[in-house]
């Protein structure tokens, strides 16, 4: 059963033994088959400790999708905090040895990983799942939030630097300090592409062929 | 899940050798689950966890005084290298982790240099890796240190030695070498 997107989501989540607010993360999903067996282990939301959370097709995966040319453990979403007292942030790690994840115009092959910023184009296995992180003060836990879309979350623009990643030296993602709007998260450095209106899918770079199996 | 043995062409592992030290180890027996010496071989996508909680964490210190989990390493590859490198993150809201002179609170995490001396309380531990080919598999070490660990405690300048001859095996790095005139004994 699809995850209703409630357009009045308070700013966090709020846990009822203690008054800080949890980070939220808003995880949009998206398969061009429309099976609904893909996302049928996904609930609505899920509340995790401060270890990885895992993503695969795997019976141990916090989140659990179901898709043949998923890995068991296909990647990870491990929260920490960086240096200065900062609240929660992300780093997402590519676990597959066959399959890469295609993240914010990067391509991340087995063990690699990157800081996530505050709104993520992510794609592994014909999946397109858009990561948007709202910032609670809680250490304790954060929560995702899922929503399953119905159309593209990520489409075709010009090409991206990630298709030659052998020859290229890979660049990073700024960390999220301001420098994405967070209402905008079609832009990004290059090429402007402003969001359309409406609507919570936001029309993002399409990843290479290759993410598209 | 996890099958150790590596059946294709033989690849070098990368090793992690940690030597740890804590100046009551003798008495306390905080070490007493360790296996030293022995080398163990771990998937690279284990979160390897330290700490008092031997359900939970891999290697155990059996120490009222440590947290459940102290800290964790993780393995991961950086896109410029064809090996392993390894992140330690603390674990503790109580305890800072201090790398080299790097100090971290719970949840932070960095990149472990090559060689290092990692410390949270009393506990010293000099981690050292030596890479390998690998990127399945990587293998630890453990080994108990008698004396200190710390620079201060290497050089004879620094800590002078009473006309007696004696001095405490048990000092940590919370000492500060006294000078002493011969006169003052």
């Amino acid at each position: 059963m699809a995850a209703e997107s409630q357009p009045e989501v308070p700013l966090a989540v709020r846990l009822p033994s203690t008054e800080k607010p949890l980070t939220v993360l808003h995880v949009s999903l998206y398969h061009p088959t429309q099976d609904p067996d893909t996302f049928a282990n996904v609930p609505p939301k899920l509340q995790h400790d401060t270890n990885p959370l895992l993503v695969g097709r795997g019976p141990e995966a916090h989140l659990q999708l179901r898709l043949p040319c998923l890995s068991r453990r296909h990647l990870s979403l491990e929260p920490y905090r960086e240096k200065g007292g900062t609240p929660l942030a992300f780093c997402l790690k590519a676990l597959s040895r066959k399959g890469c994840v295609w993240v914010n115009g990067l391509t991340l092959r087995f063990l690699e990983q990157v800081p996530l910023s505050v709104v993520n184009r992510v794609a592994f296995s014909g999946i397109q799942m858009v990561v948007r992180i709202e910032r609670g003060t809680s250490l304790e836990a954060f929560v995702c939030c899922f929503h399953l879309s119905s159309s593209p979350l990520i489409h075709r623009p010009q090409a991206e630097e990630t298709d030659e990643w052998e020859s290229k030296p890979q660049e990073q993602p700024p960390p999220s300090s301001g420098q994405r709007a967070p209402d905008h998260p079609g832009l990004h450095h290059g090429p402007s592409h402003p969001s359309p209106g409406g609507g919570t899918e936001t029309q993002l770079q399409e990843p290479p062929e290759s993410m598209l199996c | 899940m996890s099958n150790f043995e590596d059946a294709d062409t033989e690849e070098t592992i990368t090793c992690l050798q940690i030597t740890v030290y804590h100046p009551v180890q003798l008495q306390s027996g905080m070490f007493q689950s360790i296996r030293f010496y022995n080398r163990e071989k771990l998937p690279s996508s284990e979160v390897v966890k330290f700490g008092r909680n031997s359900n939970i964490c891999h290697y155990t210190f059996q120490d009222k005084q440590v947290s459940r989990v102290q800290f964790s390493l993780q393995l991961f590859k950086k896109f410029d290298s064809s090996v392993l490198s390894f992140e330690i993150k603390n674990m503790s809201k109580k305890t800072s982790l201090l790398v080299d002179n790097k100090e971290l609170c719970y949840l932070n995490k960095i990149d472990l240099p090559d060689k290092c001396m990692v410390r949270f309380g009393d506990y010293q531990l000099l981690i050292e890796k030596e890479d390998g080919e690998s990127l399945e598999f990587f293998e630890t070490q453990f080994i108990l240190s008698p004396t200190s660990l710390l620079q201060e405690n290497n050089w004879p300048l620094q800590k002078p030695i009473p006309e007696d001859g004696c001095y405490s095996s048990y000092s940590t790095q919370n000492t500060f070498p006294t000078e002493m005139d011969e006169n003052e004994l």
